[in-house]
């Protein structure tokens, strides 16, 4: 399977700029990222040849902080899940520094874990999602790949801040990340969710123990916690999700672009046609349950908002008195779901979307050793991306000093 | 069994707003199709809406008018429904928390008691595109124009507080006078910057429940909305006294054949939290400074004329209705010219000349001093009223001054009374059996001859002088 969709040609736009933050690093996107002029079908034959008319809030910001950006990998259908992504396998592969991944419920974390590199998804709202072709506003936000922390730094400090094309960024001061390399990370506590444990196996469980002592030895002091409503937030983030994923993809209806089916007699049946062709078995089995839940469950729909704003305040709770939480970022064992089975493709993220429900910004550390998969799963504070970072390369340094 | 109706009203209005609700193209839904059009509004992906602060300024000032209260935080919520004319499969509106709640108008009830009727709420939201069919030729299809998708609209849904067609029809008729003079929007039924919907239902006489009601659409003219009204009343008493139940669905008013008629069942689908587009919170610092942009209402402003200008109430009423009128009027009476004088003028001759040319006052080079001038010029009776109104129509074409058209069209009064003398010698000379007729008695005559005397005089002859003379001359 090839790489990358699309790949930068233009010798000077493949030189980057020098003598800035991301000179000489070459940044690898995804399809569903606008860049003007470049193919952005999001990985689905709704947007079948579609080409980006406008830049995304974060490209103009990349390229002024010296970044090359490389190309397009291959995404999964807008952005859900991981089947047949190909963006972290460019890092592996040495054609890219940095990857760029929608992180809806926690993609770009479970990718970096399985590579053994380091993956964060920011705190929601800090970078505008102009010109991301999303499917879960409420959730997904750019998440950043990159086998030395030092990158993922790199890149928050170009693509953050105020943007007023995206009014959804929250009001107030939004995290510094210029000076993150000198942040101190404090002496800082991390809390284990007992209720989470219970997913593990012994398997994963003792390979958790073994990353554990990172934190250790890096003054992490750790303790074990509850979290009693955990397991209602893979519903919460379910139910939401599809109603908002039927919602945003009932854009791609064939009439102003994309995939129109030929032949239909009348308008009902061109949509009927056109989007019963051009989404995937996992989308719109998602899409379906979305528009069970807005058209013939609304009270379930309302009942998940409310469960969400309960447990948004239980995490700035728990992490009101902690300084962090900590899991693994994902599961050695993983079950072949079918492909229409959408519980099942939410299995693989049961660690990560928890973060994507809440708003927190969360960092993937990979395991010691880094042959392990299971990787580090760091949530912190809400807007406390910073000193996370901050922590991410102290981790790093101590590994490597080892 | 007497029934009584209950009538509640949706309108729709089109904000004057310079741009789309959430994205900068031109709000000109006329404009050659799919002109003012952009990635927001046909909902490209990766598109973000961005509410106007235009927009939100009028719809406030229009909330303001309506004597609602604005909500110190509301948010827009998408409507959900599949239909080519909606870019992103669903609409986006106010419905759980909209802009404003609990206004109201006073009306003048059917025997000219007061009336207060209640809104429940405003709310904002886009309108949609525009859908073309095209059923000839070998294959029907159906065009899509996206300039009106994504322009501004407040949506004013009454309480069922409205009883008779009416109360409805005033009730049309004084929102739309408070929402034009804020300025905020043109409110025009036959172009379709307004749209009424009536809710309709029946109830025994002196009962307090609601029962099943009918929806009517598709009324172009404040008249048309009463007819519908009571045609649907008619409709559903028949049913009643039939013994037919009356079923919740909506009708389309048929303007040439003056009755309503079932339209295809109407698929209402379900209302979200939208989670993009970010919640309007309204602090009371900018709410006062929307409450500074608010003109004097026209129920104060009539107060006001009565008061300094000493109309009638009637007179008042007429002058404040519309804000250029009532500017003008003001204007005028402050340049000089006789209030009551000024304020018959403008009902009985401007006002109507205005309509005859489909032309706002603002669009003619009529200047409220030129019309003063004028006024003037008929009370030193250097012109006389007839002349007075054609030199009026002039001003409407030139920017002339009254006297030079007066100068220059010879309209100038004839008090000359040797001339007119001259003149009613003719009249009489020609009319030897109508004189004689007046002479046995029949004093009807001396109209029928004034009419011919004024005529001769080419409508110049000072009237009080001519009849004078006549009358001496014939006695």
């Amino acid at each position: 399977m090839e790489l990358f969709t699309h790949r930068e040609t233009d010798p000077a736009a493949v030189s980057g700029r020098p003598g800035l933050p991301l000179s000489g690093r070459r940044v690898v996107i995804q399809p569903n990222m606008s860049r003007r002029g470049w193919p952005c079908n999001a990985g689905s034959r709704a947007l079948e040849n579609y080409t980006a008319l406008e830049d995304a809030a974060i490209i103009p910001r990349l390229e002024k902080s010296g970044a090359h950006l490389a190309g397009n990998s291959r995404m999964s259908e807008l952005g859900f899940g991981l089947s047949a992504d190909t963006t972290v396998q460019a890092l592996i592969e040495k054609e890219a520094d940095i990857a760029l991944m929608t992180d809806t419920m926690g993609e770009a974390r479970v990718a970096a874990a399985r590579a053994g590199i380091f993956g964060f998804k920011p705190s929601w709202g800090i970078v505008s999602r102009f010109g991301l072709i999303g499917l879960v506003p409420s959730m997904e936000c750019y998440g950043v790949a990159a086998a030395d922390p030092a990158d993922i730094s790199g890149v928050m400090q170009a693509i953050s801040g105020k943007d007023d094309r995206d009014f959804s960024m929250p009001d107030g001061e939004l995290p510094d990340f210029s000076q993150e390399g000198k942040t101190k990370t404090g002496s800082r506590r991390a809390g284990i969710v007992k209720e989470m444990l219970s997913l593990l196996t012994d398997k994963d469980r003792g390979l958790f123990r073994e990353n554990l002592k990172m934190l250790g030895s890096a003054g992490v002091e750790v303790v074990e916690v509850t979290f009693p409503e955990f397991e209602l937030l893979q519903t919460a983030h379910q139910v939401i999700a599809a109603a908002e994923a039927s919602s945003s993809a009932g854009k791609y209806d064939g009439v102003r672009y994309g995939y129109r089916a030929p032949g239909a007699k009348n308008w009902n049946d061109m949509y009927l046609d056109s989007r019963g062709a051009a989404f995937g078995t996992l989308v719109k089995a998602f899409l379906f349950q979305g528009a069970y839940f807005q058209f013939e469950n609304y009270a379930a729909f309302e009942n998940a908002c409310r469960v969400r704003r309960r447990l948004v305040r239980s995490m700035e709770n728990l992490l009101s008195e902690l300084d962090l939480l900590v899991s693994p970022t994902c599961r050695m064992v993983r079950k072949d779901a079918a492909p229409s089975d959408v519980r099942g493709a939410y299995e693989e993220f049961i660690l990560t979307l928890p973060a994507n429900l809440t708003g927190q910004p969360a960092l993937q550390v990979p395991g010691d050793p880094a042959g392990d998969c299971v990787g580090l799963h760091l949530t912190a504070k809400r807007l406390d991306d910073s000193r996370l970072l901050a922590l991410g390369r102290r981790l790093a340094a101590s590994r490597g000093a080892k | 069994m007497k029934y009584e109706a209950v009538i509640g009203l949706e309108i729709h209005v089109q904000l004057n707003a310079a741009t789309k609700l959430f994205c900068d193209c031109p709000n000109r839904p006329g404009d050659e199709p799919n002109r003012n059009t952009c990635p927001v509004c046909l909902w490209f992906p990766g598109a973000f809406p961005r509410l106007s602060r235009e927009a939100l300024e009028k719809a406030v000032l229009a909330c303001l008018a309506l004597n609602c209260t604005i909500q110190p935080v509301s948010a827009f919520d998408q409507k959900v429904y599949y239909y080519p004319d909606l870019p992103k499969g669903f609409q986006l509106s106010q419905h759980h928390k909209p802009l404003a709640r609990n206004g109201w108008i006073d009306i003048a009830g059917e025997n000219g008691e007061p009336r207060r009727l209640r809104i429940h709420h405003i709310h904002l939201e886009e309108d949609v595109a525009k859908l073309v069919h095209e059923t000839e030729g070998r294959t029907p299809i159906s065009l899509v124009d996206f300039n009106r998708a994504g322009t501004p609209l407040i949506e004013i849904v009454s309480e069922p507080d409205m009883r008779s067609p009416h109360e409805a029809m005033e009730y049309v008729k004084t929102l739309r006078g408070q929402l034009r003079y804020t300025g905020s929007a043109e409110c025009s039924m036959e172009k379709g910057t307004m749209r009424v919907d009536a809710n309709i239902s029946l109830r025994q006489e002196g009962s307090s429940g609601f029962n099943t009601k009918v929806e009517v659409k598709n009324m172009n003219s404040i008249r048309n909305v009463g007819d519908a009204i009571a045609y649907e009343i008619r409709r559903q008493t028949e049913c009643l006294e039939k013994g037919e139940p009356i079923v919740l669905h909506t009708r389309l008013w048929d303007p040439d054949k003056r009755a309503t008629a079932p339209m295809r069942g109407k698929f209402s689908g379900p209302c979200i939290p939208d989670p993009s587009v970010a919640s309007i919170v309204i602090n009371e610092e900018w709410l006062n400074e929307i409450r500074g942009m608010l003109p004097e209402m026209p129920d104060r402003k009539a107060a006001r004329f009565s008061g300094d200008y000493g109309l009638t109430p009637d007179e008042a009423a007429a002058m404040s209705l519309e804000r250029d009128i009532s500017d003008f009027f003001e204007a005028a009476a402050k340049s000089g010219a006789a209030p009551r004088k000024a304020a018959n003028w403008i009902a009985v001759h401007l006002a109507p000349a205005l309509r005859d040319r489909g032309a706002a006052l603002a669009e003619t080079p009529l200047s409220a001093e030129r019309f003063a001038a004028l006024l003037s010029l008929l009370e030193k009776e250097i012109i006389n009223p007839q002349s007075a109104k054609e030199v009026l129509l002039q001003l409407l074409a030139t920017d002339e001054s009254p006297e030079k058209i007066v100068e220059k069209g010879g309209y100038g009064q004839v008090s000359d009374a040797v001339e007119l003398d001259a003149l009613i010698d003719r009249v009489i000379g020609e009319h030897p059996a109508d004189v004689a007729d007046y002479r046995k008695g029949n004093a009807k005559v001396l109209g029928f001859l004034m009419g011919i005397a004024m005529k001769a005089s080419k409508g110049k002859a000072n009237p009080k002088l001519l009849r004078e003379i006549l009358a001496k001359r014939l006695g």
